[in-house]
């Protein structure tokens, strides 16, 4: 009874040879003596490109704010009302859209995480060698279709069978569970069907990761446990996945963090409205649908302008924050790095 | 006289242990099952997609469209083109000279912080970039919702791809090649045009090649910046339709004909995408055998 | 000074004798590996008697480490390699069919040449093995602690068991893979080059513990020192380009080896 338990090492096509990227030898930065001052920085500055794209984004969205008042208790609030400009009564409280963010997000990113642990294992634990060599590019390649696609599928394929065959299932035979009784969405759109495209979408990625972390587990400490005489689920289970426990936390930030920032399919499916979620069959919206969808008309009512403004200001801190925290936790720069 | 060694193994099989042994071997077979969940509705969509998307899609469905012929995706593609090639040329300049800077110029603590600040771009959701992009050249620059606003603010989404994938390139040239060059009596410029570039184009091609398939099928950093046109632009100045577009305006139509329409424009950008995939694979293929001796 | 470029014959012996359950704890009979086309082991026929330590010489590429990876299954974790022939624990072929080569690894433990410490406490690595049997928390506690110390580590480390076991030095870490190794009793125990990355000072310490376990259990060490063969074992055998030329009492291998082969080796004509 022989078990092919070795686990592939990260050689896909797109490895390159050598190990990870050593820093340069001898730097120029010093060298080349004669080199004016000028053209020292001219060859450091093209190195700020990001930073200073991330400030001109930074700025734009804080001068768009400038001059209009702004209350964070309001801000907190939960109803969103645009009047006309002029006409008094408007309230932009986002914290339906929060709820909406994360009420789409997080249940999406558990959902994706545990399938792709479950694919990222049986890929490098399992699977013979014939089979992952298939298997692991098409995964590549499910992680480059534009979301616009998922929310078109979803929307004309998709919503037909969640309005009515999935959510009255659900209310019906699931009623029990808290939020999971009462009046279903009648257009099909809403929470259920947002949180089904946003898992797919994030569920390619998050495999790469989770994939290209375990691979990392140095050999020798993977026969180690098996010489210890675990089964290949047990060496996985205890000391595979503490070993990557950063790398697959980190996989799993950036999932919610590309979850929490899709703005077209997320416009399509959760149906737009502006009320805080009753159930999970809800309609309601999210921080990122709601820019993409009231940005452009909101230009002529200034005070709404800068309110999506501040929408944007509070998904840029959210994304950053989880984002760095994220990166932090890398261990290795897999090839994968270039796509996330 | 029966062997020892088997009452002794089996002794080594405690309670469970057997519950484990099958455990294991079961999730083998489960696990991989797991594939399906995630690959089936995929392939339910690349079906449904050829489905509505093929039967009616002819030659004339690319080449034409316009005010006259509204069932066209002539405009659209025109548009999508114009705005990749100038987005593009932005990207792939902003993106390799500020990767080969951080990969050749900087100190080590300085490049990991330009690192983290490209991460930390390539995080950032589109719709943000979109936004900044409507702010900036829409408004402040005033240039209005014309395609190069499109393509300006799809650069700068781009940028950080092609940014990393430089870098990462220049990073893994080996350091006796390096010091070679350097030896040799090499000017940097030398260096990176005629030694590292062989090298590190394959890798270089390969982070452009994404940023292209990132850039083409991104709707949130065209659609605040743009404005739709019938017809297929004349100029960085004019407005137009773009691939994407024609999905998001056309999905909610009540015109069969109309969401066919919006079926072909996201069947075209399947294929661009599986194209331009297949290329990256094809090139990092080559790329593996042609630098093998080289990592000694 | 010219390699011997063909091999002599493998270790001659009358008839294997047969295998019997109160002699020889591991035997090997006509074992033999390959990989695709190319031999790496040919026909080995070796016993290790209980209670002893072998250990393994010979040049770099003659097979020794595949060899032992053999005897607990370990060849099973590289794709590409057939091993014919039978390795006989207690009696028992580890190969036949229908054994679980999970279970050999419980009673046939292995030492690598680095230390692999899991990413855990100090406790918990030595816990690993019994962990998996899911004993009672007071048992783990007394079998650590014996593993501890028949390796040698109880008192360096009694204070310290709940720190990472990454926060030890090299050869603290080694003599903790085996007291890992240890904790689930294995009746023998491969070593890998087991020292071969640690100091003097603590591959002396390994040693004496190594010393004092084979009066209790089996001990098979590979190691490309000749010098720590002669120390540290009771029994020798020297392996060259995939077959075993010679196995016999350490001092006899040293002193009046009976394959010229043996005799270049260990003099230092080539290795």
């Amino acid at each position: 009874m022989s078990e092919p338990i070795d686990p592939r090492p990260a050689t896909d096509a797109e490895t390159p040879s050598s190990p990870s990227p050593s820093p340069p030898a001898g730097r120029w930065s010093g060298g080349g003596g004669g080199g004016s001052a000028l053209l020292h920085i001219l060859e450091l500055l093209p190195a700020l490109v990001p930073l200073a794209i991330i400030v001109i984004v930074l700025v734009a969205m804080v001068g768009t704010t400038r001059g209009v008042p702004f209350s964070v208790l309001d801000f907190l609030g939960s109803s969103w009302l645009v009047q006309p400009p002029g006409v008094a009564g408007s309230s932009y409280g986002v914290s339906t859209f929060i709820v909406g963010s994360l009420v789409t997000s997080l249940p999406a990113l558990l959902l994706a995480m545990l399938i792709a642990l479950g694919v990222a294992i049986a890929s490098v634990v399992y699977l013979p060698r014939i089979a992952t060599r298939f298997l692991d590019p098409f995964v590549d390649l499910l992680a480059g279709i534009p979301s616009i696609v998922f929310g078109l599928w979803a929307f004309i394929i998709l919503r037909p069978y969640f309005q009515q065959s999935l959510t009255p299932w659900m209310a019906a035979n699931l009623g029990f569970l808290p939020g999971f009784a009462g009046p279903v969405s009648p257009t099909g759109l809403g929470i259920p069907i947002t949180v089904f495209i946003l898992t797919l979408m994030i569920l390619p990625i998050s495999t790469l990761l989770i994939r290209d972390t375990l691979r990392a587990v140095p050999r020798e400490l993977w026969e180690s446990g098996l010489a210890l005489g675990a089964t290949r689920w047990e060496v996985t289970r205890r000391v595979s996945l503490r070993y990557g426990s950063r790398g697959i936390s980190s996989a799993a930030l950036l999932g919610f963090s590309r979850a929490i920032g899709e703005a077209v399919a997320v416009s399509f499916l959760i149906g737009g409205a502006t009320n805080f979620p009753t159930n999970v069959y809800s309609t309601t919206n999210t921080l990122s649908a709601l820019i993409i969808e009231n940005l452009d008309s909101s230009f002529v009512n200034p005070q709404e302008f800068a309110a999506l403004a501040e929408v944007g200001i509070l998904l840029t801190a959210i994304t950053l924050t989880v984002n760095i925290i994220a990166r932090r936790f890398v261990m290795q720069l897999g090839v994968h790095e270039t796509v996330v | 006289m029966a062997p020892v060694g088997l009452a002794d193994l089996a002794q080594a099989r405690r309670r469970f242990a057997r519950w484990n042994l099958g455990f294991d071997r079961y999730i083998g077979y489960l696990l991989p099952l797991l594939f399906i969940v995630a690959i089936v509705p995929i392939l339910d969509m690349v079906y449904w997609l050829g489905a509505e998307a093929l039967p009616t899609m002819t030659w004339a469905t690319l080449t034409t469209g316009g005010p006259t012929q509204p069932l066209g995706l002539f405009p659209a593609i025109a548009g999508t083109v114009w705005i990749m090639v100038i987005a593009l040329a932005l990207a792939v300049t902003l993106g390799l000279f500020g990767g080969i800077a951080t990969a050749e110029f900087l100190s080590e603590r300085s490049a990991a912080w330009v690192r983290m600040t490209a991460n930390t771009l390539a995080g950032m959701p589109a719709i943000i970039i979109g936004m900044m992009g409507f702010v900036v050249f829409v408004l402040y620059f005033g240039w209005g919702l014309v395609l190069i606003a499109g393509a300006v603010t799809t650069a700068f989404f781009m940028t950080p791809y092609v940014f990393r994938a430089a870098d990462l390139a220049f990073s893994s040239v080996p350091r006796t090649i390096r010091e070679a060059a350097l030896g040799a009596g090499a000017r940097p410029i030398d260096y990176i045009l005629r030694v590292a570039r062989p090298i590190v184009t394959p890798q270089i091609l390969n982070g452009i090649f994404l940023a292209l398939g990132l850039g083409i099928g991104e709707t949130a950093t065209v659609i605040v910046t743009v404005q739709p046109s019938a017809l297929a632009p004349t100029g960085p100045f004019s407005y137009a339709s773009y691939l994407t577009y024609v999905i998001y305006a056309e999905y909610t139509s009540p015109l069969p004909a109309d969401v066919t329409l919006a079926f072909q424009a996201a069947f075209l950008l399947l294929m661009i995408v599986i194209v331009i995939n297949i290329i990256v694979r094809i090139v990092a293929w080559r790329y593996q055998t042609r630098l093998a001796g080289l990592f000694v | 000074m010219a390699l011997p470029d063909e091999t002599r014959g493998a270790v001659r012996m009358s008839a294997p004798p047969p295998i019997s359950n109160d002699g020889t704890v591991l035997a090997t009979r006509g074992l033999g590996v390959r990989a695709r086309q190319h031999a790496i082991l040919t026909d080995i026929t070796i016993d290790f008697p209980p209670r002893s330590l072998t250990a393994i010489i010979g040049p770099s590429g003659c097979g020794k480490t595949t060899f032992v990876r053999t005897l607990n299954r370990m060849t099973e974790t590289s794709p590409g390699l057939s091993v014919s022939g039978e390795v006989f624990y207690l009696g028992q072929n580890i190969y036949a069919r229908g054994i679980n080569p999970v279970l050999v690894r419980r009673r046939i433990g292995m030492v690598f040449q680095r230390p692999t410490v899991f990413p855990m406490s100090v406790f918990e690595n030595v816990a690993f093995g019994l962990r998996l049997e899911h004993e009672p928390a007071d048992v783990v506690e007394e079998e650590v602690q014996r593993s501890l110390e028949r390796s040698g580590l109880w008192e360096e480390v009694k204070n310290r068991l709940d720190k990472p076991a990454l926060s030890l030095s090299g050869g603290q870490q080694q003599r903790l893979c085996i007291a890992r190794a240890l904790a689930v009793r294995p009746r023998v125990l491969l070593l890998d080059e087991a020292t071969s990355s640690l100091d003097p000072a603590s591959t002396q310490r390994v040693e004496a513990t190594l010393e004092e376990l084979s009066h209790e259990i089996t001990i098979i060490l590979v190691t490309h020192n000749v010098a720590q063969a002669a120390r540290a074992s009771d029994r020798t055998a020297y392996f060259y380009q995939g077959r075993l030329i010679e196995v016999g009492p350490t001092e006899e291998l040293f002193e009046r080896p009976k394959e010229k082969l043996t005799e270049e080796y260990i003099t230092g004509r080539f290795g």
